[in-house]
């Protein structure tokens, strides 16, 4: 992405192949995200005139909304778990499974289906009965002798219980690493090999060079989504125990939906926006020194 | 050259049908012209199209929320209308409860509902606060003489500044629904008038026959809306705020005797651990391991639910109960409300046409025998008459939905009842159960949310 | 000896898959049993086996609710579904293209703005982008899914493949365009070839995310005979109703089957090796 002053003739032509996103941009995109930035300025409930108070949400939020640094700390936390988690995780399994042994294209099949159900409800059922204090979890923990856990009950541990099932639907990034792995040219490791390099050096100085980009793209998109995510906190815990997993998503969920306040789920989400933004910048910013491209 | 101009036109003719594609789309300026002048055609076109000849094509769309049961029900008596009215269609737009009125507020908002709604008699009154959404049915004459003229006359039931907006499905209310072999075994008397200290005596009691029992299955949502409630009702004679001047009736001192008798429901084990409850919040008391296993003597539960808590522990026999009351309380605090309304919103074109089809939904005898008991205990005289009949009205339901009418405490207002009101309240309980902060502080914590709300 | 260490490791190595796959997806298999149990055994027991196998629920939930059965549900959803997927495919290589191969301006603006929309949560712009979609007269239809796949609405497509489209090197176009190639002779003959695993991706995961999509289908399908399945298998769960667990996870086993096979007949597309050797480095 590299910005060069004097373009190619050929160089205009990308207009039209951007030309859809641009259309869609202008027609699609661009209001709806516009009003609600011009809505998080004002006391707005659904349905009724939007009434503006200038930085009013924005003050609350941060000096008289007690839930808010709360649910801000969650949220971080959330990601910090379940990022590194999902990609560490998908990583691995892809390595693991890109391989040619009898039977591979089913095993990659059984270790995507966790992630094919979603967020739909027979997940959040399932997963409710895995964590019950008396259920599958505990009713393993009680064979092997240990104590058991209040999964979902307990302020410490419903945090780690829905981080749980975000990193256990890794699946997608599997897939992209999967995919990406196939990119990387055999040459490269025959050449390896020739030289006398180890599995190890293979991985580290062909393999995360080689796929970086994709890495880098999981990264960020894991990132943005674990900080916007709501649906795991909702369908297992509603926000609780004692707001222990109330993660900013769904707060301004509540606010919008529950409470009618328009006007301050969307500073809410504004405040999200730009604390993702904060964390693109550094991601971005780190690239340089560890993302290879082939274009370069 | 010819290639890269191939190349060129392919990429525009693309463009081009991709311009044509989105061709009927308005720009946003004309979109918000249009939003805002809205109800007005709204209006206009109930005056113009109201007189609609009986040959003329209809079509309305009626939603609601239900599980299949009811779907069901409702379909047949929308066949049997359609087959007495052929110019007539009616869509059914049918789901489940998560989100129904997430997307019913979007289409209020944007002038989409359907004609006729459902609607939780709890979110009712933000709708009518926020704009005009509903017709009153009186002025398209509606047969309501089968309905008792105090029940449909209360807010909660539909009625606002004398304007029918919405018409109650049912008889729901709360009550406590007891495990009746289960309390005499343990000798506990619930058929008589008790106190709320009888309740903690009660439960003791229960801990004492057996520590793997309570006596109440409980979770915070509930013990908000059946205890704290009702306690604060019965101890400051009127409901927790005042609906005309929108403050509080009830002071900190006030606020923290009820809490300080949550706290004793936990400390002293009359419901199970809040821990342990919070993987039962909600409505998902009924998949409580322990109310499955019969490990509860009662539980806090609203009529139009006694069927799904029967259901997931058949075996036991059930009786209906009073909740306790405070001595010398003037006000009972607990009433019996509608579990939803129907409501005919203001954007309908055949306004007469709904509400002949909603006359014919809460008064015909072949609608009535179809819907049953679908909404709860059905609320006229009448409809509870024939489901009795036809058996579709369980025992334990009806004697529900009698204690409830017979206690007629006054329902919550309009702000308590808002779902931020409960919410500070939940956060409560949930923090004294928990035991992660002091009454005295939970108190004066809620005391500031909550006057923080009338405004 | 060479020969019985390799099958060893063999055996080995499906030890281990055999022994995470068992990790990973005993909830799933839980679920499955869960679809022969009464209300009674789901939540009252943590025992693995119903009591008795019977395709009742199977059968009853195959009939929905009310008068629309899953066959419906099953129909709509692939006319909901499958043209989104393709236009989404399409929209998104080509704007991925124009990002990653052109250096044009306003580039780096643009492609700041592509980016963004990614990062502004999605429920406050429910009721605006519902405003918007009402009026152009697209509720109660599938233009709300189709448009924006049509027009590159979600940023994560093109954006992933531009990263894709990075991975591969410029020289592969420089020698096209030496050929006498045009850029979309360029795009179409000698890069799109090469994307086809991060192009089948890119499909798979927008047929999946569409397809257990409930919110958006929620907002803007009214009619119960359009329902997709995520709607469907929502539909009779309310909280003042008895609801059979065992039919809810029945049909959602059954919703999951199509994804599952999908994924496996795909499968080979993106994850077969491709001839880049000998381009790069």
């Amino acid at each position: 992405m590299k910005g060069k002053a004097n373009y190619r003739k050929r160089d205009y032509q990308a207009f039209l192949y951007i030309m859809p996103w641009l259309i869609g941009f202008a027609i699609l995109q661009l209001y709806p995200f516009i009003s609600s930035f011009i809505f998080s300025f004002a006391d707005y409930s659904i349905g009724a005139k939007p009434n503006f108070i200038g930085v009013g949400n924005y003050k609350k939020l941060f000096t008289q909304d007690k839930e808010f640094w709360n649910s801000l700390k969650v949220t971080v936390l959330f990601a910090l778990y379940t990022v590194p988690g999902k990609l560490i995780m998908a990583l691995a399994v892809a390595m693991f499974l890109n391989r040619d042994i009898k039977g591979i294209n089913l095993i990659r099949t059984l270790y995507y289906i966790p992630s094919l159900f979603g967020g739909s409800v027979a997940v959040a059922l399932l997963w409710r009965l895995m964590f019950l204090d008396n259920g599958v979890m505990n009713a393993m923990l009680t064979a092997l002798h240990l104590p058991n856990v209040q999964f979902i009950g307990d302020t410490r541990y419903a945090l780690k219980t829905i981080c749980a099932l975000e990193i256990w639907q890794f699946g997608s990034s599997m897939v992209m690493f999967l995919a990406a792995l196939k990119q990387v040219p055999k040459s490269l490791y025959e050449a390896a090999q020739i030289d006398g390099a180890g599995k190890a050096r293979m991985f580290f100085s062909i393999t995360l060079p080689q796929i970086s980009p994709i890495i880098f793209f999981n990264l960020l998109n894991q990132m943005i989504q674990a900080l916007q995510n709501f649906t795991s906190a909702s369908v297992i815990t509603e926000g609780g125990p004692l707001k222990a997993t109330y993660v900013l998503g769904l707060k301004l969920y509540k606010e919008g939906f529950s409470y009618f306040k328009m006007g301050y789920a969307s500073a809410i989400s504004w405040v999200v926006f730009t604390v993702i933004v904060a964390f693109t910048l550094l991601i971005f910013g780190s690239s340089k020194f560890w993302v290879h491209y082939g274009d370069e | 050259m010819k290639k890269r101009l191939f190349a060129a036109m392919m990429a525009m003719a693309m463009t081009a049908s991709l311009l044509t594609g989105c061709g009927g789309g308005s720009s946003n300026g004309n979109q918000a012209a249009s939003q805002t002048g809205g109800e007005t055609d709204a209006a206009k076109k109930d005056e113009t199209k109201g007189t609609a000849s009986s040959d003329e094509e209809i079509t309305l769309r009626m939603s609601w929320w239900g599980g299949d049961e009811r779907n069901e029900a409702t379909l047949q008596v929308i066949e049997q209308f359609e087959a007495a009215h052929p110019n007539v269609t009616i869509e059914a737009e049918y789901g489940g409860n998560d989100g129904y009125h997430d997307k019913l507020a979007t289409q209020l908002a944007s002038g989409t509902a359907p004609d006729i709604v459902q609607v939780d008699p709890e979110i009712f009154p933000t709708y009518v606060a926020t704009g005009d959404y509903f017709l009153d049915y009186k002025d398209y004459g509606i047969d309501l003489s089968n309905f008792e003229e105090a029940y449909i006359g209360i807010p909660i039931n539909g009625n606002y500044d004398g304007k029918q907006l919405g018409l109650p499905t049912g008889i729901s209310g709360a009550g406590i629904m007891v495990n009746k072999d289960l309390a005499d075994a343990i000798g506990l008397d619930f058929s008589k008038t008790y106190s709320w200290e009888d309740l903690i005596t009660m439960g003791k009691k229960v801990r004492e026959y057996d520590d793997s029992m309570y006596l109440l299955c409980a979770n915070k949502e509930y013990i908000v809306n059946l205890v704290v409630f009702n306690y604060a009702k019965q101890l400051i004679g009127a409901t927790v705020f005042d609906p005309e001047t929108k403050t509080l009736n009830m002071t900190e001192d006030q606020l923290k005797e009820i809490f300080g008798y949550v706290k004793r429901l936990y400390d002293e084990e009359v419901v199970p651990p809040a821990s342990y409850q919070a993987a039962y919040s909600g409505d998902n008391l009924q998949s409580d391991t322990n109310w499955i296993g019969g490990k509860y003597v009662a539980a806090l539960t609203y009529i139009s639910t006694i069927d799904v808590m029967v259901a997931a522990n058949p075996e036991a026999e059930y009786v209906m109960s009073e909740l306790p009351i405070l001595d010398g309380a003037s006000e009972a605090g607990w009433a019996s409300n509608t579990p939803q309304v129907f409501a005919i919103t203001s954007t309908c074109e055949h306004p007469e046409m709904a509400a002949e089809f909603m006359d014919y939904f809460f008064n015909d005898d072949q609608a009535l025998a179809a819907l049953g008991a679908t909404r709860s205990v059905p609320p006229t005289e009448k409809a509870r008459k024939i489901c009795t009949e036809n058996g579709s009205l369980t025992q334990v339901t009806m004697e529900g939905a009698n204690i409830a009418a017979a206690m007629g405490g006054t329902p919550n207002d309009k702000i308590s009842s808002s779902e931020e009101s409960k919410t500070i309240l939940f956060d409560s309980v949930e923090t004294i159960g928990y035991g992660a902060s002091s009454v005295e502080d939970v108190t004066k914590d809620a005391i500031s949310l909550l006057s923080g709300l009338g405004q | 000896m060479k020969v019985k260490n390799r099958r060893l490791k063999m055996v080995r190595d499906y030890v281990i898959i055999f022994l995470i796959g068992l990790v990973l997806l005993y909830p799933i298999i839980w679920m499955v049993f869960a679809t022969f149990k009464t209300n009674e055994e789901i939540f009252g027991s943590v025992k693995l086996l119903p009591e008795n196998f019977s395709f009742q629920y199977y059968i009853e939930g195959w009939k929905g609710s009310g008068r629309v059965t899953y066959t419906n549900f099953f129909i709509n959803t692939f006319l909901l579904v499958l043209p989104t997927t393709i236009f989404t495919v399409i929209s998104a290589a080509l704007v991925a293209y124009g990002f990653a191969r052109f250096n044009f301006p306003f580039k780096k603006i643009l492609f700041v703005l592509l980016i963004a929309m990614m990062m502004l949560p999605n429920s406050v712009v429910i009721i605006p982008r519902y405003t918007l979609y009402n009026g152009f007269k697209w509720v109660n239809t599938y233009m709300p899914f189709y448009a924006p796949a049509l027009l590159c609405c979600n940023s994560f497509f093109p954006y992933m493949l531009i990263q894709f489209l990075r991975g591969l090197p410029t020289e592969l176009d420089e020698s096209a365009y030496m050929d006498g190639c045009g850029t979309l002779k360029t795009f179409t003959h000698i890069l799109l070839p090469l994307m086809k695993p991060s192009l089948f991706s890119a499909g798979l995961f927008q047929f999946l995310w569409t397809y257990n999509d409930y919110f958006n289908s929620l907002i803007f399908i009214n009619s119960v005979k359009k329902y997709p399945i995520s709607l469907a298998l929502r539909m009779s769960l309310d909280a003042e109703s008895v609801v059979q667990w065992g039919k809810v996870m029945a049909m959602a086993a059954v919703a999951v089957l199509p994804v599952i096979l999908l994924f496996f007949a795909a499968q080979r597309y993106f994850v077969e090796g491709i001839a880049t050797s000998g381009l790069k480095g």
